[in-house]
């Protein structure tokens, strides 16, 4: 640990604004991930000419700066795994401008997403990326990741929604990154390359994203499957018919199950159930689409198929996906939910073998694997449910999700689609990108010369995650 | 990280429930100390997290991290909100038992008694959950058991019982958020004073650009308990022009601490006050809501306002 000069980050930020105790040290050494470090201090920017102050500060002594937003994040990406500064932006909690006329918002980053949503809904319009943690996580969280959610197979990540960005470089300097047009093509647009950075390139200070209209019809359906397989197939053929879905996932047996303990659904315990939606501004054009997913449906083998305008049903299902991964952790008094190798993407039409391969891998290294996710996106789910205590169960956990994402790479898919890389997915990040990993170490230099911002992520991150990290549980030897 | 320390002998038995909870975060929108502060270490997760360094050895138990344990108004709707059913406060409770044996006792959101105590025993009586007693000496409470819900504050009528840390929800706090929003806001009408539990969450924390909040006539404030109203408190934004004020409570069978029947007593009162001095009693009033019922909420101030923009200003 290098020494840190608390009074200097006080006199930037204020002594409100500055955090040493032990006991805030170690809550802000976690998020929802399976990782844990401790930070030497928590400071709270207000301004953009604080965040500017702190990053000279920082680079000048090399001291690494984590930026944080709701600490919602899956894989590690805020634990300070080298210790430094937790810069928690929360307080940059701005909504800066809703323009309607051009089509734009500009925010500070610490707003979250859901509150967003909220100040838009009175114009008829959202923002539409809307991660699961979307009640806590905030816009800056979201760009560092590109965070998206079920809503993505239709409207995008956020990557499509970042018009532009204000960013803070390691040096302290501030620079202006995109536009607030739809379109650009005015060089390398770097603020698409600041998403999904995880926080290793900039501190996003403030962002225009684009927005689009409230549909007027929204439909939603659920359709049961005895196979897994069946479900999977469905997806592909969904995809391939030309069909734009608002939402398509699927939820596995292990997943049903713990959505009925948790929140009474009441959905058909099946092996696999696909939720699909359409939605649009005139009625014909929605039943038009929901019919040809029922048809779908009902051709790969679907039972007891139904769709519903009933806003009350559908807050229902949307709820109940949304809490799903929270209640996980309800399937079975002793497993844990974990989130490990949890948001692979593969091509459509392997959907499916994807999700047999999971319940295949997890069987055979007698661990809970469940398979859902925004699969109209590519997008599956993976989370491991286990006894936390039990090491022999973090070896098989290891060696299942190396197993699975072998067949991720083989297939062409990707380690992530929506979580990011942090230090969980950091093996299979490596292996699948080994022929860029220079490129990357380049582009990271030309950004931040000391590799003070967030080091030791992404490509700098230990490719064991249970030996090199410590983990958040209790793990007895 | 291995299991250091025994000694936390009623935490000890959540360390599977600990573990089970993936950290989600999702309990911080409905946390009134989050919201007050900003700082996630005063959110429930953190005191779950805290409660997990605990039991490992990882945190030592020291004043800091005690006084996050006993900082806590037992509103339960993180708890409400946790899909991972991790039972929240029962966890803060037995946290807080070890930590009391240890010496460690906060000061935390436990309300305490000042010198001016006139041992009336009144406090001692009304507390809904047996937390405070007469120790010979004085009155006491138990750290453990207070919940914080500001009863014995609303009783005392020496004003000696005291919750030094409200977290935004003190008397004195309210009165100067309300005369705040009242003296920058040109429409503002009314001040609704919300039960966390009647609350709904709005911005959780964020800021809205001035553009979208200057034109506001209400401004919900919350003030946990129904039972901490007290006739100044609402009384309060009258003399900064206000038209109305609204107490939102919970129904009555669902207050885990009665103050609902206690604020709709105080708010009976203050109507026949009005009434014997020729201002309509319908300026004030309460309305019952069940927890999360956010339409039955919105249509109840909007009936209000409604109402509020027939009568006009009190002249």
């Amino acid at each position: 640990m290098k020494p840190i000069d608390v009074t200097r980050l006080k006199e930037i930020v204020g002594e409100r604004n500055v955090k040493t105790d032990p006991s805030d040290l170690y809550v802000y050494g976690s998020d929802s991930s399976v990782h844990h470090a401790m930070p030497w201090a928590i400071v709270k920017p207000e301004t953009t000419q604080q965040v500017q102050e702190i990053m000279k500060y920082a680079n000048g002594n090399g001291i690494p700066v984590i930026a944080r937003g709701g600490g919602s994040g899956m894989c590690g990406q805020t634990v300070p795994i080298q210790g430094g500064i937790m810069l928690d932006m929360k307080a940059m909690n701005k909504i800066l401008e809703i323009n309607l006329k051009d089509v734009y918002c500009r925010v500070e980053p610490g707003v979250v997403d859901d509150d967003l949503n909220l100040a838009l809904k009175q114009y008829g319009v959202f923002y539409p990326p809307t991660p699961a943690s979307s009640r806590i996580a905030t816009i800056g969280g979201e760009i560092a990741n590109n965070a998206s959610g079920v809503r993505s197979v239709k409207y995008g990540a956020t990557r499509d929604a970042v018009l532009g960005m204000k960013v803070v470089l390691p040096n302290g300097d501030l620079v202006t990154l995109g536009s607030h047009t739809r379109v650009e093509a005015s060089g390398y647009q770097l603020h698409k390359l600041i998403v999904g950075s995880e926080g290793t390139l900039g501190i996003v200070v403030e962002a225009t994203l684009s927005f689009v209209p409230i549909p007027e019809f929204r439909c939603m359906g659920v359709a049961n499957f005895d196979a897994l397989k069946d479900a999977g197939e469905a997806i592909g053929s969904i995809m391939a018919s030309g069909s734009i879905p608002s939402m398509l996932e699927l939820v596995d047996s292990v997943a049903i199950k713990a959505v009925n303990k948790t929140m009474d659904l009441g959905l058909k315990e099946v092996a696999a159930a696909l939720i699909f939606e359409a939605d649009g501004m005139v009625k014909e054009a929605v039943d038009y689409e929901i019919d040809k997913m029922k048809k779908i449906c009902e051709k790969h083998n679907g039972k007891d198929i139904h769709a519903s305008y009933d806003p009350k049903e559908r807050a229902k299902i949307f709820m109940g996906r949304k809490k799903l991964f929270p209640a996980l952790s309800k399937y079975d008094d002793n497993l844990a939910s974990t989130s490990l190798a949890d948001d692979m993407a593969v091509p459509y039409s392997k959907m499916a073998e994807l999700a047999g391969k999971v319940h295949e891998v997890a069987d055979r290294h007698n661990i809970v694997m469940t398979a859902y996710g925004h699969c109209g996106s590519g997008c599956m789910h993976t989370k491991i449910l286990m006894d936390t205590k039990r090491k022999d169960q973090w070896d098989a956990a290891k060696k299942a999700i190396t197993e699975i994402y072998e067949y991720v790479r083989s297939v062409n898919g990707t380690t992530s689609a929506e979580h990011g890389i942090g230090l969980s997915k950091a093996e299979s990040f490596k292996v699948e990108k080994a022929d860029s990993l220079n490129l990357l170490a380049g582009i990271k230099k030309a950004f931040d010369p000391n590799n003070i911002l967030n080091p030791g992520k992404l490509s700098q991150a230990p490719e064991d995650w249970v030996t090199a990290t410590n983990l958040r549980y209790s793990v007895n030897s | 990280m291995e299991n250091k320390i025994k000694e936390f002998k009623n935490l000890e038995k959540w360390q599977g429930t600990l573990a089970s909870c993936i950290r989600c975060g999702y309990c911080f929108e409905h946390c009134p100390m989050f919201k007050h502060t900003g700082w996630e270490s005063d959110a429930p997760r953190a005191k779950i997290i805290t409660a997990f360094g605990l039991i490992t050895g990882e945190v030592e138990p020291s004043e800091s991290a005690a006084d996050k344990m006993f900082s806590c108004f037992y509103c339960k709707r993180c708890e409400a909100a946790c899909s991972s059913g991790v039972p929240l406060t029962e966890i803060f409770t037995d946290a807080r038992k070890d930590l009391v044996e240890m010496g460690l006792e906060g000061p935390g959101t436990t309300s305490i008694t000042k010198l001016n105590c006139a041992r009336c025993l009144i406090c001692v009586g009304a507390c809904p959950h047996e937390a405070r007693n007469y120790d010979g000496k004085g009155i006491a409470t138990d750290p453990a058991k207070c919940q914080a819900c500001g009863i014995c504050l609303e009783v005392c009528p020496a004003g000696a019982a005291k919750i030094e840390n409200n977290f935004g929800t003190g008397r004195d706090e309210l009165i100067e958020k309300a005369s705040n929003f009242l003296n920058t806001h040109e429409s503002s009408k009314a001040i609704i004073f919300a039960c966390n539990w009647s609350y709904f969450p709005e911005l959780q924390a964020s800021v809205l650009p001035d553009s979208e909040t200057r034109d506001n006539n209400y401004e919900i404030l919350v003030n946990m308990c129904g039972g901490r109203l007290e006739p100044y408190l609402l009384m309060a934004p009258f003399l900064h022009n206000a038209w109305g004020v609204m107490a939102a409570v919970c129904p009555d069978d669902d207050c885990q601490h009665n103050g609902n029947l206690r604020a709709k007593k105080i708010v009976e009162t203050l109507r026949n006050t009005f009434k014997s001095i020729d201002i309509d009693p319908e300026r004030i009033q309460l309305v019952q809501i069940p927890a999360g019922d956010k339409s039955l909420f919105q249509a109840e101030i909007d009936t209000f306002v409604d109402k509020l923009n027939n009568m006009g200003p009190i002249r």
